[in-house]
């Protein structure tokens, strides 16, 4: 990978079409606003400037060392409910010691994001996070993010102290049914029906959650005006603007941390896997909707390097979003200026309307991280899945081990199970008996062998057969203790190897010399590559 | 029959997403009513709650003045006085004290519907650990040293965690005490539950009279333990034969409690009736606060009479016993410990059944 291209390959923008990038600029900056503030809030414990530097510094460093026309990273939903999962235990959230924790957590992440961008087969691994399971984790943790929501929906505090398991999960929505506050409900309620109706229009789709927050937040104000916000009680998001450009921070290493940061490391690695896979699968999929093709490795690099700066800044770690990428690219970006102007609208916008974010309401926050969740639960992807049944069951198992073991126990339950899968599969070679031709169609290896042996042995064994032809055309592949099984066979003298693909049986029969056969070889192995250039 | 539309599907599946969350918000309106009529309800209160806020002059008002206070300093500290709603809300705390499950209350589907739900197993109240319901007084009147006083909690809520550092507020500290003690589930810290508990500590703290910033040796039990938080010299052995000299004959000679009629007469100290893994992998608990519990109030009725280390070497006994794991240690480790809590005690019990054939050993519940 060439750093200068990375850095300095701009796309040449066309003629005229700097308006349409600041437009789509303008168009991302608002969308990622309410998004930023709700996932680092709601979901991640962690004050709302941790989004917000995230959507504006990590959505330039991004751009800035990514090739892609569309691609950016920013806050993600996903990485920030991993970022509460993992935190919940060890500090109180908003305290002090929550936000150094989770400091040196982003920092670990990108720590081992770039080993992955250092070791290159580390990069390879990515691809053996099947989709089941990462389909499985991401439906865990939407179903999480809904239920996570209830409490700041209803206007209660916020659950700080346990980590998450279903059975809490189900008694803070009990809780939200008897001891909610109502007129929290109510706004959490006109958010979400706004939304919902909103998205059902193409034209207004990536506006709803904008057009939710805007009609949640007009009714509080309405509210409050009428009542007072000594009776309503209901929460507001804190102001911005105070927080300026940066707000640079230090993780927390000190040696009394020392346990609680051991802890963490799980929670780190689930963090970057997630984030590269997400950020590399995010990719592929831009690459086949805009016929640009770019190499995953630019994604991990622009993620690697931005999560290793952007903790010394206050910020979530970042890796792509599927919906702002197909935002972008349903708006026909040609540049990355696009992407960067969105990073300096929102800066604008930070510093000049801070007391404008100021009072979105909590329970509208938390409306919109029940839409984003439900979001994450892609009901097309979960019926694929469940035509078959090996993915149904690894999806199954990353879904149900989100809630038992964790998230990393989700990566690694899901993971072994796929990778199982693929091992069985290998180990059931396709082997026939016709008449007496042994054919085997898959992998000679340790696994399939006792399978392969087992019809060897009743054709070799069979008084009907007089000569027994195997038959491996279709191998692909023979680890050492195949070789050791071939050449134990081969001694068979009733045996006969045919290898259609050398044309080794043909050449038995026929009585051409060596020196005419490599001719032969010769001229069609020419042939064949002038028709392929 | 005729297709319709693929926009009618699309209508119909939002149309019955809008209908789940306006039959959601109805069912949370209607929930809303009954809590607001349970809470204007008069409270039936258990004998013991009864005795007890009658004594310290719990009643609506405009001002409240303590019994206590006044007969003991002979002034009348007067102070704002309590509205109804708040004196059903002391009320409801103090039952939820006397007795966690329900059980002696006279409605327990109406008093405790915020209560119960928050506990597993049958056996814990507060009142095993917060004697007299909250504020244990010895004979003459004096609150006892020790006994985890749920007024002088309320004053000394900032500057409980010591060990730790953390500074927990009250609820928080209470929610704790659901999930580690009764081995329950997680209140919202909002709930009622956690907030009528409030109410009746801090009625405790006004009738005592207790200032905050003060430390309070009926609450503050480490001065037992203090100077060797290092447990170098606790013998589990020793605490054993303690155990089984002091403790047995109420807890169990494994100690899981003694239930009659369905009713806890002494609570379950192991086993899966008893505080789970959680609490007792909490260092101060295990160093400080049981040892201190054990030699202020134990055993029953003959309270001062072990010394320090027996109060430690029990307590590392204690500690060790089987119970449930906590929700923190994941379900692996809670399936482990109830199938150990299932198999251990009759093994022992038949192993020391065929060591002395002659004794009969008592089945503990």
């Amino acid at each position: 990978m060439n750093v200068k291209t990375a850095v300095f390959g701009w796309a040449p923008p066309r003629v005229g079409a700097l308006g349409n990038e600041l437009l789509i600029g303008l168009t991302l900056a608002i969308v990622v606003l309410p998004q930023a503030i709700a996932f680092s809030t709601t979901l991640a414990g962690l004050p709302s400037y941790f989004g917000l530097y995230c959507a504006i510094w990590g959505v330039l460093f991004t751009a800035l060392l990514n090739p892609s026309r569309v691609f950016h990273g920013g806050p993600n939903s996903t990485l920030s409910a991993v970022v509460g999962v993992t935190l919940l235990p060890v500090a109180p959230q908003f305290g002090p010691d929550y936000i150094g924790y989770a400091l040196t957590l982003f920092l670990l992440a990108g720590l081992i994001q770039l080993v992955f961008l250092a070791v290159r087969p580390l990069g390879r691994m990515l691809d053996f996070v099947s989709e089941p399971v990462a389909n499985g984790m991401i439906c865990g943790i939407g179903l999480y993010m809904i239920f996570k929501s209830f409490p700041a929906f209803a206007g209660l505090p916020i659950n700080t102290q346990v980590e998450w398991r279903l059975w809490i999960a189900w008694q803070s929505f009990l809780a939200v049914l008897e001891i909610g506050n109502l007129h929290a409900i109510h706004i959490g309620l006109i958010t979400l029906l706004v939304t919902l109706v909103t998205r059902q229009f193409t034209a207004l789709r990536n506006w709803a959650i904008l057009l939710g927050i805007v009609a949640g937040t007009l009714y509080s104000e309405w509210l409050n005006a009428r009542l007072g916000l000594a009776a309503t009680l209901v929460e507001q998001t804190a102001n911005v603007s105070a927080a300026g450009f940066v707000y640079p921070s230090v993780p927390l290493f000190t040696q009394e941390a020392m346990p609680d940061i051991i802890s963490i490391i799980p929670g780190a690695v689930t963090l970057a896997l997630l984030g590269l896979f997400q950020t590399v699968a995010a990719m592929r999929r831009m690459n086949r909707r805009s016929g640009q093709f770019v190499d995953a490795r630019h994604g991990i690099f622009a993620d690697a390097l931005s999560n290793c700066v952007l903790p010394f800044i206050s910020a979530l770690p970042t890796c792509a979003s599927f919906n702002r990428m197909s935002l972008m690219h349903a708006m026909n970006t040609g540049s990355r200026l696009a992407a960067v102007s969105s990073a300096l609208f929102l800066l604008a916008l930070v510093s000049f309307f801070g007391e404008f974010i100021a009072i979105i309401p909590v329970p509208a926050m938390a409306a919109i991280i029940m839409v984003v969740g439900a979001n994450m639960i892609d009901w097309s992807d979960i019926r694929a899945h469940f035509q078959h049944r090996p993915e149904a069951i690894v999806f199954s198992a990353s879904f149900l081990s989100v809630h038992l073991f964790g998230l990393f126990g989700a990566v690694i339950c899901g993971s072994l199970l796929a990778l199982a899968y693929a091992k069985w599969e290998k180990a059931h070679p396709n082997v026939s008996l016709e008449h007496n031709v042994l054919r085997i169609r898959g992998n000679i290896y340790y696994g399939s062998l006792p399978v392969i042996e087992s019809l060897y042995h009743r054709a070799s064994t069979d008084a009907h057969i007089d000569e027994l032809v195997v038959d491996f055309s279709a191998v692909h592949h023979i680890d050492p203790e195949g070789i050791r099984w071939l050449a134990e066979v081969g001694k068979n003298g009733k045996v006969r190897f045919i290898d259609r693909r050398s044309g080794l049986d043909r050449r038995a029969a026929s009585g051409e010399s060596p020196p005419d056969r490599k001719r032969r070889d010769r001229k069609r192995r020419d042939r064949r590559r002038r028709r392929t250039l | 029959m005729k297709r319709r539309a693929p926009g009618w599907r699309k209508a119909t599946r939002l149309g019955l997403l809008v209908g789940v969350l306006l039959a959601l918000y109805a069912l949370a309106v209607a929930k809303h009513d009954e809590r607001a009529r349970i809470r204007e309800q008069p409270v039936a209160l258990t004998p013991g709650c009864a005795d007890k806020l009658t004594r310290y002059g719990l009643a609506a008002g405009a001002t409240y003045v303590s019994p206590y206070a006044l007969a003991r300093t002979g002034r009348a500290n007067v102070r704002r006085g309590y509205s109804e709603e708040d004196v059903r809300a002391i009320q409801r705390g103090c039952n939820i004290i006397d007795d966690l499950q329900g059980q002696l209350a006279a409605d327990p589907a109406r008093e405790r519907w915020n209560a119960t739900r928050f506990v597993r197993g049958t056996h814990t109240s507060c009142d095993h650990c917060h004697q007299g319901i909250g504020d244990k007084q010895t004979a003459d009147g004096v609150p006892q040293t020790g006994s985890l006083s749920l007024a002088a909690s309320w004053v000394m809520a900032d500057m409980y965690d010591q060990f730790t550092g953390i500074l927990l507020p009250y609820e928080l500290r209470q929610m704790q005490c659901y999930i580690n003690s009764s081995n329950g589930f997680k209140p919202n810290i909002a709930d009622d539950l956690i907030r009528d508990v409030t109410a009746y500590s801090r009625f405790l703290a006004a009738a005592l009279d207790l200032r905050f910033g003060v430390r309070y040796p009926e609450q503050g039990i480490d001065e037992v333990t203090a100077s060797s938080t290092l447990k170098r010299g606790d013998d589990y052995v020793r605490g054993g034969a303690l155990f089984r000299e002091k403790c047995a004959r109420c807890h169990g000679p494994q100690g899981l409690g003694t239930v009659v009629d369905g009713k806890v007469r002494f609570p379950a100290v192991a086993g899966p009736n008893a505080f789970n893994l959680q609490s007792r992998n909490n260092f101060s608990f295990v160093s400080t606060i049981l040892p201190g519990f054990i030699c202020r109030n134990m055993p029953l009725g003959e309270e001062g009479s072990l010394s320090n280390q027996d109060c430690r070497d029990v307590a590392f006994y204690v500690s060790n016993l089987p119970r449930p794991a906590g929700d923190k240690q994941g379900p692996l480790a809670a399936l482990w410990q109830q199938l150990m809590m299932r198999v251990m005690p009759p093994l022992i019990r038949s192993i020391e059944s065929w060591q002395r054939p002659g004794e009969t050993v008592g089945n503990g519940t």
